[in-house]
């Protein structure tokens, strides 16, 4: 069997330490040092950690996770790995990567210090929406009093040229509205993204309309004015936004070319 | 990899997968149907009638859709179908982005 380093994260720090035994499956978790920077990892054998068993799976990412905070709170935003990284080799290849790829990584390090990840989810009741898009339409409006009068098949009819219109109008308010929002958000925040695949929300907004879905790296000093003003969009009638983080930056770092 | 097929989902999901079909078919033949009338091809009493055939459509499909608990499995292939549409459309109309995935992989 290959030896091999599991990594966690690359941190600020130019000394060797010990976070203790709370990585995967309790590995001993250290640092590997290299100029001012380190690697976080636990020495394993290179072999991908492989299951079946969806809680065992669970657990893992988790222990990894907590490892990403504590490192976090001990050392600062730092660059945090995804699941499953490991290196063929010992602490020398860890070292020499860390060497190789030196300014990339500092420079990176220095983009985040300071800062973390949120996610900005704004979502709104379509119904309210809706409505407010017909009552504001006469047009729509006069067809909507005309459907009540026609004869059943004709008003089906007529009802799904209203619904399209309606939906049509939708997208052009939301897409106006979440332009709007981004461009605050981007007043108060270093760098923005398009949260393109939202994996999971919660269930209190199960039902309302997604609107906008942003990451965010965000400075320590900002946070509460971003706080503030999503408090004043959530406060709006019929919306709603979920405010989550600090995060490791996951998206705000790039590792291409390592 | 050897697939684990249950009867019973394999029929939800062949059924729900038609479904969704039928009804983006019910979709495309009520657009037609309102630009018919727009474009004023249609007296009254046609519009009538072909407003009650597309009522009973809508009926026929929410019954089976009922009877045989689809409604999850169409939702979810309406969400995958809507997925692979608006990536398709992303590509065709942002070819740079298409570019990027590439260079990714």
């Amino acid at each position: 069997m290959k030896e091999g380093r599991y990594i966690y994260s690359v941190v600020s720090s130019a000394v060797e330490s010990e976070l203790g035994d709370v990585g995967i499956g309790e590995s001993r978790v250290y640092l590997v040092p290299c100029g001012e920077i380190a690697a976080v990892v636990h020495s394993c054998v290179a072999e991908p950690y492989v299951t079946k068993d969806e809680e065992k799976a669970k657990e893992w990412v988790l222990e990894h996770s907590y490892v990403i905070d504590l490192a976090t709170d001990r050392f600062g935003t730092l660059i945090p790995f995804s699941f499953g990284v490991i290196f063929i080799g010992d602490d020398d290849s860890v070292r020499f990567w860390l060497e190789e790829n030196y300014d990339l990584l500092k420079e990176e390090l220095e983009k985040v210090r300071g800062r973390s990840e949120y996610t900005v989810q704004i979502f709104c009741d379509e119904d309210l929406i809706k409505e407010k898009i017909v009552t504001s339409d006469p047009e729509l409006l006069k067809l909507r009093d005309e459907i009540e009068k026609m004869p059943k098949g004709t008003a089906y009819i007529y009802q799904k040229k209203l619904g399209l219109k309606v939906k049509e109008e939708l997208i052009k308010e939301t897409n106006r509205l979440a332009g709007e929002f981004g461009v605050y958000i981007e007043e108060l925040v270093d760098e923005v993204k398009i949260e393109k695949k939202v994996s999971w929300i919660p269930d209190k907004y199960k039902g309302m309309m997604m609107i906008a879905a942003f990451l965010c790296l965000v400075s320590d000093g900002n946070v509460d004015a971003l706080g503030n003003l999503l408090d004043g969009i959530d406060k709006r009638e019929g919306f709603s936004v979920r405010f989550s983080g600090p995060w490791a930056p996951f998206s705000f770092v790039q590792l291409k070319g390592t | 990899m050897a697939l684990e097929v249950d009867e019973k989902n394999l029929k939800q999901g062949l059924l729900g997968l038609v479904v969704a079909l039928v009804e983006v078919i019910q979709d495309l033949v009520e657009r037609q149907a309102i630009r018919r009338i727009e474009g004023g091809s249609l007296d009254e009493d046609e519009i009538e009638r072909l407003g009650k055939a597309l009522i009973d459509l809508d009926e026929a499909i929410e019954k089976i859709k009922e009877d045989n608990d689809l409604e999850d499995v169409v939702n979810s292939v309406m969400g995958s179908l809507d997925d692979v549409a608006e990536d398709l459309l992303n590509k065709f109309l942002n070819p740079e982005s298409w570019a990027e995935e590439v260079d990714e992989k």
